[in-house]
């Protein structure tokens, strides 16, 4: 445990702006593990996933000054962070798989291939036996919440693949938000 | 705006997603500071996200934290404070209390500098203004300066025409013969100034074209009825400028005729231009 309890985030951006150990300490206990959950879920390996949790400190270290708490949450930037750096990994990543001539998953199908639990990569094999309260969310909407999360895809690119309209996938976003909401207080 | 609207469209969620647009995050920027229900709606869905993350955590594996504050060290990202390395588990009460300290005067020595802060980027954005200002000024006032420089020239230069011309007809000696256009060349006008005492003639094009390329204007003296050679007019020569042509002993009228270049033995009558008599 962090000898260090309960900090406001306005102190705790003041101890990180110094460069306090004791600051480190205590974002790791506190975020790491939330940060590595969103980390998995993007490059779907926990292997990959350490790699990046690694730079996604260094970066919110690095970075820390660079942060405004007029323009938002701490913990939000820092998620940001993790999403943006493990998207870019699975990018990277994409890439060299797409030179080997494999097809990249088909996001649509992808609950089958979870069903399938192969070990490819881009499934979330690994982390089905986890507790996700996006199962509860209607499909309809937890799709839209996954692709754009975790995936990456613009609104555009998710009203294509799934035949809908972008005005369609954006109020379907905002509904899924809603439930979301209302399932988090109750898991609380 | 109907702010219900703009939040039941989706666009908040968009944006907590990273998915708006850079013109859809400046106007969302706008409306937020202005908004409360707007801002409200932000933090909502932020902390949604959160919470969604808080949900998903998944154990870290052992050692990372060691290994990631190593490699903040490697990465010479930890100054070089007299904060001992101690293990996460216990730590001196001393820094404990530091901390607390800190956190017992955020209310006040933050503000304080923000005070600070404020006055100096106020001050800073100040002295930007300025300097573009004067900047921009003393890039006006050199291109001003410029202008003004070659005006000057041209001044000076036509001055110096001028004044070589009024020496001419200062001269009691120069005879001054306007010629004027011929019927299909009405416009045109030229100036002869013939030296007496030296027969020097000096011709100056007060207002004919250019010469076309391939041709030259050619000055003729008519001496008793005769049209006598009286030089062409320099190719490089300014118009203006009163250019010495051949001396003409004696002369009833001036004529000037447009020639092939380097001129010719005897005038193109269809080619005349301007003539005037004595």
């Amino acid at each position: 445990m962090s000898p260090l309890h309960n900090l406001s985030e306005e102190t705790l951006i003041l101890l990180l702006k110094k460069k306090n150990q004791q600051a480190f300490s205590y974002l790791y206990d506190h975020y790491a593990s939330a940060l590595f959950g969103v980390i998995c879920r993007i490059v779907g390996s926990s292997e990959h996933a350490e790699e990046v949790i690694q730079d996604v400190f260094v970066k919110i270290w690095r970075h820390i000054d660079l942060f405004d708490a007029e323009k938002g949450r701490l913990y939000t930037w820092m998620i940001n962070i993790a999403r943006n750096t493990a998207l870019d990994h699975r990018k990277s990543k994409a890439i060299i798989n797409e030179k080997k001539n494999q097809p990249l998953s088909n996001i649509v199908n992808r609950e089958e291939e979870q069903d399938q639990s192969q070990g490819e990569e881009h499934t979330k094999a690994d982390f089905i036996g986890f507790k996700n309260i996006l199962d509860k969310l209607r499909p309809e909407w937890r799709i839209l919440i996954e692709m754009a999360y975790y995936d990456g895809y613009t609104q555009q690119e998710i009203a294509e693949q799934l035949e809908v309209p972008l005005g369609t996938v954006k109020t379907r976003t905002r509904a899924a938000f809603l439930q979301l909401q209302q399932l988090l207080k109750e898991y609380r | 705006m109907d702010i219900k609207a703009y939040i039941s469209s989706g666009i908040i969620e968009s944006y907590v997603l990273g998915l708006a647009s850079e013109e859809e995050v400046s106007i969302l920027n706008c409306i937020r500071k202005n908004n409360v229900e707007v801002e409200q709606a932000i933090a909502e869905a932020e902390i949604a996200l959160e919470a969604l993350a808080d949900s998903q955590a998944m154990e870290m594996p052992m050692q990372l934290k060691e290994v990631i504050w190593d490699k903040l060290n490697a990465e010479k990202l930890i100054p070089n404070q007299d904060i001992e390395i101690t293990e996460h588990s216990g730590v001196p009460s001393e820094e404990v209390n530091k901390q607390i300290s800190i956190e017992g005067n955020k209310a006040t020595v933050p503000l304080k500098s923000y005070r600070w802060a404020i006055a100096a980027s106020l001050l800073f954005a100040i002295s930007i203004g300025a300097n573009i200002f004067f900047y921009q000024r003393n890039g006006d006032h050199e291109n001003q300066l410029v202008q003004k420089t070659s005006l000057l020239h041209k001044q000076q230069s036509k001055l110096a025409v001028l004044q070589d011309k009024w020496n001419l007809v200062q001269n009691p000696a120069i005879k001054t013969i306007p010629l004027k256009g011929v019927e299909n060349k009405p416009d045109y006008r030229a100036l002869v100034f013939w030296d007496q005492a030296s027969k020097a003639v000096y011709l100056s094009l007060e207002h004919m074209p250019a010469a076309p390329k391939g041709k030259q204007y050619q000055l003729w003296a008519m001496v008793d009825g005769k049209p006598v050679n009286a030089g062409v007019f320099p190719l490089d020569a300014n118009e203006e400028i009163a250019s010495k042509m051949l001396d003409i002993p004696s002369a009833q009228a001036f004529a000037i005729t447009l020639e092939d270049a380097g001129g010719k033995d005897a005038p193109t009558l269809s080619a005349l231009c301007v003539m005037g008599s004595i």
